[in-house]
């Protein structure tokens, strides 16, 4: 069987801080495959046009999240979005351009330190797995499949208009506040990175490469602040 | 949520699609304004026609009158006051902690108000 093959024209950004006062974009062409992704034509135009291109790229299966661009003005893994006929690659906003396609990280990392993701104890692990029932743990596993590509926060219209960390944060939060050994105050950090700027439009679940849905963690929260109280965590020891 | 664990899409083709949650965004914003600018205009209109202070004012707008009784102007707000209430109970119900997607809710609720505004245009053509 012999597979279909398309010529796009991929309008990419260019931006070297060093060199250029303005980012401006350049045009390329690329014939491949019909069902070639965003990533492939770029690691195309890298590797036969435009060698001094940045880009980032690591597990090429949607895994990492590292890849996370804008096309078209949407927020995409390149990896895993498929390529269309004319393209216009930008590289996340609104965080800082380093080069190209690569966005500086630095004030995510940051963020996600001040968040201390990580359970706060009341006391000592036992040595031992902890009991937790299947279905927490589900729920937990199924919240940890977020990425941090950043991808929802760069679509986030709310992280544009007002003071909002944005929907992986609050995601994230939302896997801790779940979490049967963690005490600390989750809804409260919620509150403080701006939860209640959210618009509750569910951009974010639209464009999630992981199926989740931080708009709906952002309600949970919401929900625990209006009817009070933490509500009643399965699996937490009493 | 879904509640069942998933690995990541085989293939996006999200750039390809309305983004839904704008569309919503944008509509209720608009909407929302209409809504204000209607009873701006409504009040101030109501005010020169009645208020004989303003007998000036109306002697020279004669076409006033007919501003307010556009059947596009009826069409345009009652599309606007139908979107505008049912997406903002749409928002607090969801909140309230009913789950509900995104795309049904807002194309039914489009529909709904378009039904009603072109109710409107109907009814102004005696139909």
């Amino acid at each position: 069987m012999t597979m279909e093959k398309i010529t796009v024209t991929a309008e990419i950004q260019r931006f070297d801080p060093s060199a250029d006062k303005e980012p401006h974009f350049e045009s390329f062409e690329v014939t491949g495959l019909a069902n070639m992704r965003v990533l492939d034509v770029i690691r195309s135009v890298y590797e036969n046009q435009a060698g001094d291109l940045a880009y980032q790229f690591a597990c090429r299966i949607g895994r990492c999240g590292t890849c996370a661009v804008r096309v078209n003005g949407v927020s995409v893994l390149a990896c895993q979005e498929k390529c269309k006929p004319h393209m216009r690659i930008q590289p996340l906003k609104p965080f800082p351009v380093l080069r190209d396609l690569v966005v500086d990280r630095t004030e995510i990392e940051a963020r996600l330190e001040e968040l201390k993701l990580a359970p706060l104890r009341t006391h000592e692990h036992p040595g031992m797995p902890e009991p937790i029932t299947p279905k927490r743990a589900e729920e937990l596993c199924h919240m940890d499949s977020c990425l941090l590509c950043m991808v929802c926060v760069s679509a986030c219209p709310a992280v544009e208009e007002r003071p909002f960390d944005g929907p992986a944060f609050m995601l994230k939060l939302r896997h801790m506040s779940k979490h049967p050994q963690d005490t600390r105050n989750r809804l409260d950090q919620a509150v403080e990175h701006g939860m209640l700027e959210c618009f509750n439009c569910d951009v974010c679940t639209q464009v999630c490469p992981a199926d989740l849905s931080p708009a709906q963690a952002i309600r949970e929260f919401r929900q625990e602040l209006m009817f009070g109280g933490k509500r009643p965590v399965e699996g937490r020891p009493g | 949520m879904s509640q069942g664990l998933t690995l990541p899409r085989n293939t996006t083709q999200q750039a390809e699609k309305p983004l839904h949650g704008n569309i919503a965004r944008w509509l209720h914003r608009i909407t929302g304004t209409v809504i204000v600018l209607f009873v701006l205009v409504h009040v101030v209109a109501q005010t020169i026609l009645h208020v004989p202070g303003f007998a000036g004012i109306k002697a020279g707008m004669p076409w006033l009158p007919a501003v307010q009784s556009q059947h596009w102007v009826h069409a345009l707000l009652y599309f606007s006051i139908v979107f505008h209430t049912l997406y903002g109970l749409k928002l607090l119900i969801s909140e309230m902690g009913l789950r509900m997607g995104y795309r049904v809710p807002l194309w039914s609720i489009v529909g709904l108000s378009a039904l009603v505004g072109l109710r409107e245009v109907l009814r102004y053509a005696g139909i």
